[in-house]
């Protein structure tokens, strides 16, 4: 094991800098005594070749898109292309400061505007934000400007936000941190919005409602309008979840569809790379009534023949916005780097959903109807989470037959893909469908990825069960003990105390 | 030569097939170098028929016949054409050279974002495709060493501030003091005598007190305001009035550069039912006291000088400390130590608990995606440095303070707005015209020359200029901001003449 806090070697070891301006004396001549520090932070002592090995062996015990396929559910793990780090490491891009005159920063600006646009038109909605730096904090945003265009129809009364059970965790917990009460409701037996149920709690003590469609089961809700019609007769708005927005592009709209508000992720659809966490990036959209109240400062442009391509671009404040959100004009990287993945396709952006969709309803196919030779060793086979004749880009498998038949849990199976060198599928989410594995293979996988997949996916569930009840057995650890870390919390290195 | 429809080109395209059969007509060319675009990206690209027929489908608008005819967007994307990355990067280097750099002249502006230098193998290290293409690691087994390296970066931020307690990242320091004011409410609250009340103190610029006030919407929490002294500290007679409150929130330097040496007396007064919530400079910290050491009980801080360029404000990342009282009610994610099971150590996420994916509503923070590559950025960059090297970072930034301080004073026309306290990094001058009018004529000049305090804080004169120094600063640099305020100054003077001659 490599230990980043073993390295103690030379006092002076790392990163040479030049010279202070000043003496030492001399640059903290002004700082009383009592406040200057006492003892420097036990960071590492190391050159660089000695942290060039440990991070490259760090980086060699992680899986990412790079290593091998990874069909991460709802998280839209497709192709990072190289160019798009090319272009955010240029220094008129990295060294940039968000406060600089606008005439610093027109390239930029003009980037914003493309994408400001771009993204409004992608889903049918007047006015689009870069602010919100992740894809919940678009949805905070764009239920804190509800909350304002209700307070503003003196309608602050409605206090609660509806949310269907298959939701993801974060609408529920954006929605209560704007200060909504939060209204879960049952999805109908086969995993879609249940209108009724919808009827029931609808009211004038509505403020929105969240959707997801295609829902988080992959699956597009038919009855999608009539929801919102609902929803809009009674006062309410309507938020889009756009965490599966790759299903849809140029094929319906969350506009079309009768939402108000949207958000997109940029490190899904538009392929900014989610560096193990984030950074993530989630604008939002909404229709002209909501604009108003959008975070500030957006970007506008005027004709200028001395300017950019023809034009000036500056920034301007929605007349009642709630302020920011971010301490800055968001993720400007990770817009940047959305730029240039949707300029790889502009107009022919539906080719990216058709293929998304078509690797999805492919790779369902080939597992749930295995070779008949593989099927009479299969003891138990999963099944669909939602059934339907198609599904967008992602679906769900409900592994409870195989855990009835053989023990084997959805988990165990995840574990033992791990051996096969792939990533897990999102396991147990959503919560309504038992043992549940979802798989979103996006459409950056070839076909021969995806048979493979079936194939070794398949071939697990033909496995002694004790194999892969005890898997993962190939990795770089076995399976980890998560209660003992919970119940130690060891957040840090002891360095040797 | 049937191929003379604009649809054709798609079915061309998506088919891989030549519908006119000869592959020469110039509508099946231009759909030739359209799909060249995508497929470097498409690996199925023109096999789309063998497949579907596979799965049984006939086409693939099949696949989207779920989507009722009532909301199918009727028109295609009205968008420019395909490009490709030749093309791209062209575009892109076209429009970004149309930005001006901030180290490209001498450059004054700071004010919470800094003009850093981040050494090569940072990046290099960090964008290795197997960190920079992961994803959240919710497997352990194949993510450690993501885990790892994030556990590391944990130790070196409880190491650098002194508190046991250190997360992954928050979005920037602002969410990371909105988010610590929440979860200070949430642990005092019961017992606060001033329930639901934090104290910030004053004049916070607006792009911090704007996401507190909005990240206070849930808890309906009320947000006083805590007096300066006239040097600019933490006025401690009136700090009393904090006393029962869930948190007082200060800032090390304060907003306009200046160290606030009042701190550790602040924590005595409001008692260990309050909250100290602090936000500091980090690289203030190879020089300054850490807070963990002087009663602070969550430190948040911009972690962008660790790592990252000011990157036109995004992605950088928040970095929040803290006790371990406030552990179970904090933001974001965490990793801890633990075994495999034969044995082995290893690392993993933990305290889920507390987070949205398993508590939804009842979630501490309704944060998922965070900054975590940029944070590993800066867990490198802090490794490379060592102990010595971030004393000597702070003392570098410390100096070009001085330096650039003793120029400007040189002025007889320009006055610092505090002048008793000492100052770290950046400080703030009255000026005898508009900030944006010397701003204006120092750009012209080519220096960036600071920060019109006006256009980011309420009540702030017009005349206020925050200025900002780093280790990138050099002496030519501030031998130019001097030389053109002096010319801006001058200017004035005579412009005042011509009035009065008129």
């Amino acid at each position: 094991m490599s230990d980043l806090f073993a390295f103690d070697g030379a006092p002076e070891a790392g990163y040479a800098q030049p010279a202070p301006l000043l003496s030492d004396e001399e640059a903290i001549a002004g700082i009383p005594e009592s406040i200057r520090r006492k003892s420097l932070p036990r960071w590492p002592r190391a050159s660089e070749p000695e942290l060039v090995r440990h991070y490259t062996w760090l980086s060699r015990r992680n899986f990412g898109i790079d290593t091998g396929f990874y069909p991460l559910g709802s998280c839209t793990m497709k192709h990072n292309p190289r160019v798009n780090e090319k272009i955010v490491q240029m220094a008129t891009m990295n060294d940039l400061h968000p406060l600089a005159p606008t005439s610093h920063l027109q390239g930029l600006m003009a980037i914003f505007y493309e994408m400001q646009e771009m993204l409004a038109h992608c889903a049918g909605m007047d006015t689009v934000t870069l602010q919100p730096v992740a894809g919940a904090q678009g949805e905070f945003a764009a239920i804190r400007c509800i909350q304002e265009y209700h307070r503003s129809n003196g309608e602050g009364s409605r206090d609660k936000v509806i949310v269907p059970d298959s939701a993801h965790g974060t609408n529920p917990a954006s929605a209560a941190m704007c200060g909504y009460q939060i209204i879960e409701i049952p999805s109908g037996d086969d995993g879609r919005l249940d209108l009724e149920a919808l009827k029931a709690v609808v009211g004038d003590d509505t403020a929105a409602m969240m959707v997801t469609n295609p829902s988080t089961l992959g699956i597009f809700e038919p009855e999608i309008a009539e929801a919102t019609e609902i929803v809009h007769n009674a006062g309410g708005q309507m938020y889009y979840d756009g965490a599966n927005f790759n299903a849809i592009l140029g094929k319906t709209s969350p506009g079309l569809m009768g939402f108000d508000a949207v958000h997109y992720n940029l490190h899904k659809t538009f392929s900014q790379p989610h560096g193990g966490g984030g950074p993530g990036s989630g604008p939002i959209g909404v229709k002209s009534h909501l604009a108003q109240f959008l975070p500030k400062p957006l970007v506008v442009r005027e004709k200028d023949e001395q300017g950019l391509d023809g034009w000036s671009y500056g920034w301007e404040d929605p007349v009642n916005s709630i302020g920011k959100v971010q301490q800055w004009h968001g993720n400007s990287g990770a817009v940047v780097r959305a730029w240039a993945f949707y300029r790889r396709y502009g107009r022919d952006l539906e080719k990216m959903s058709e293929h998304a969709v078509l690797n999805a309803n492919y790779l369902r196919h080939r597992i749930l109807n295995p070779s008949e030779e593989l099927a009479s060793k299969i003891p138990a086979m999963p099944i669909d989470g939602a059934p339907a004749r198609v599904v967008k880009h992602e679906f769900t498998l409900s592994m409870s037959p195989v855990k009835d038949a053989t023990g084997v849990s959805g988990k165990d199976v995840a574990k033992r893909l791990l051996d096969y060198g792939y990533m897990a599928p999102t396991l147990y989410f959503p919560m309504i469908v038992p043992e549940c594995l979802m798989v979103e293979p996006t459409e950056t996988e070839s076909k021969e990825v995806l048979d493979k997949f079936a194939e070794d996916f398949l071939t697990i569930l033909t496995e002694d069960p004790e194999l892969v009840k005890t898997a993962p057995h190939t990795t770089d650890v076995s399976r980890v003990d998560e209660v003992w870390a919970a119940r130690n919390l060891v957040l840090r290195h002891s360095l040797g105390e | 030569m049937g191929c003379l429809l604009a649809w054709c080109s798609n079915i061309i395209y998506f088919s891989g097939l030549s519908l006119c059969g000869e592959g020469s007509c110039s509508i099946c060319v231009h759909a030739r170098s359209r799909c060249v675009a995508m497929v470097d990206h498409l690996p199925n690209l023109g096999r789309e028929a063998i497949m579907l027929k596979e799965i049984g489908f006939s086409s693939i608008d099949e696949l989207f016949s779920d989507i009722p005819e009532g909301v199918r967007r009727d028109s295609p994307l009205n968008l420019p054409p395909p490009q490709t990355e030749e093309e791209i990067l062209a575009d892109a280097r076209r429009l970004l050279g149309a930005n001006v750099a901030i180290n490209s002249r001498p450059n004054f502006l700071g004010a919470g974002l800094y003009e850093n230098f981040v050494p090569s193998m940072v990046v290099a290290m960090a964008t290795r495709g197997e960190f920079l293409t992961s994803y959240t690691p919710y497997q352990p087994e194949v993510s450690q060493g993501m885990l790892q390296a994030l556990w590391e970066f944990q130790t070196m931020v409880s190491e650098l501030v002194a508190l046991p307690v250190s997360n992954v990242s928050m979005y920037d320091a602002s969410t990371a003091a909105a988010e610590a004011l929440n979860c200070a409410v949430r642990v005092h609250n019961k017992k606060a005598t001033q329930k639901n009340v934090v104290y910030v103190t004053e004049w916070l610029p607006e792009h911090r007190l704007s996401v507190i006030e909005n990240y206070s919407c849930g808890a309906e929490t009320e947000i006083r305001t805590l007096k300066w002294d006239e040097n600019g500290m933490v006025d401690l007679k009136s700090a009393e009035s904090a006393h029962g409150s869930c948190a007082v929130y200060v800032e090390q330097p304060n907003p306009f550069g200046v160290i606030d040496e009042n701190l550790a007396e602040l924590k005595q007064i409001i008692g260990e039912n309050t909250a100290l919530v602090v936000g500091v400079n980090a690289t203030s910290l190879g020089l300054l006291e850490a807070p963990g050491n002087w009663g602070a009980d969550i430190v948040v801080a911009e972690g962008q000088p660790f790592g990252i360029g000011p990157t036109a404000g995004g992605p950088i990342y928040g970095i929040y400390a803290c006790t371990e009282k406030y552990l179970r009610q904090m933001p974001g994610r965490i990793v801890g130590k633990t075994f495999d099971d034969k044995g082995k150590d290893a690392f993993t996420l933990t305290l889920s608990t507390r987070e949205q994916h398993i508590r939804r509503h009842k979630a501490t923070s309704n944060i998922c995606s965070n900054e975590t590559l940029i944070a590993l950025m800066g867990g490198i960059h802090m490794a490379l440095l060592g102990p010595m090297g971030i004393q000597k970072l702070a003392l570098r930034n410390a100096a070009a303070c001085q330096v650039t301080m003793a120029g400007i004073l040189a002025h007889p026309k320009i006055d610092l707005l505090f002048t008793n306290g000492a100052s770290y990094n950046e400080f703030t001058v009255v000026l005898p015209g508009p900030a944006k009018d010397a701003l204006d004529h120092l750009d012209k000049l080519g220096v960036t020359a600071g920060l019109a305090l006006c256009d980011v804080m309420s009540g702030a004169d017009e005349s206020w200029l925050h200025i900002t120094a780093t280790d990138q600063t050099n002496s030519e640099d501030v031998a130019a901001l001097v030389d053109g305020l002096g010319n801006w100054i001058e200017g004035l003077g005579q412009s005042k003449e011509m009035v009065n001659h008129e």
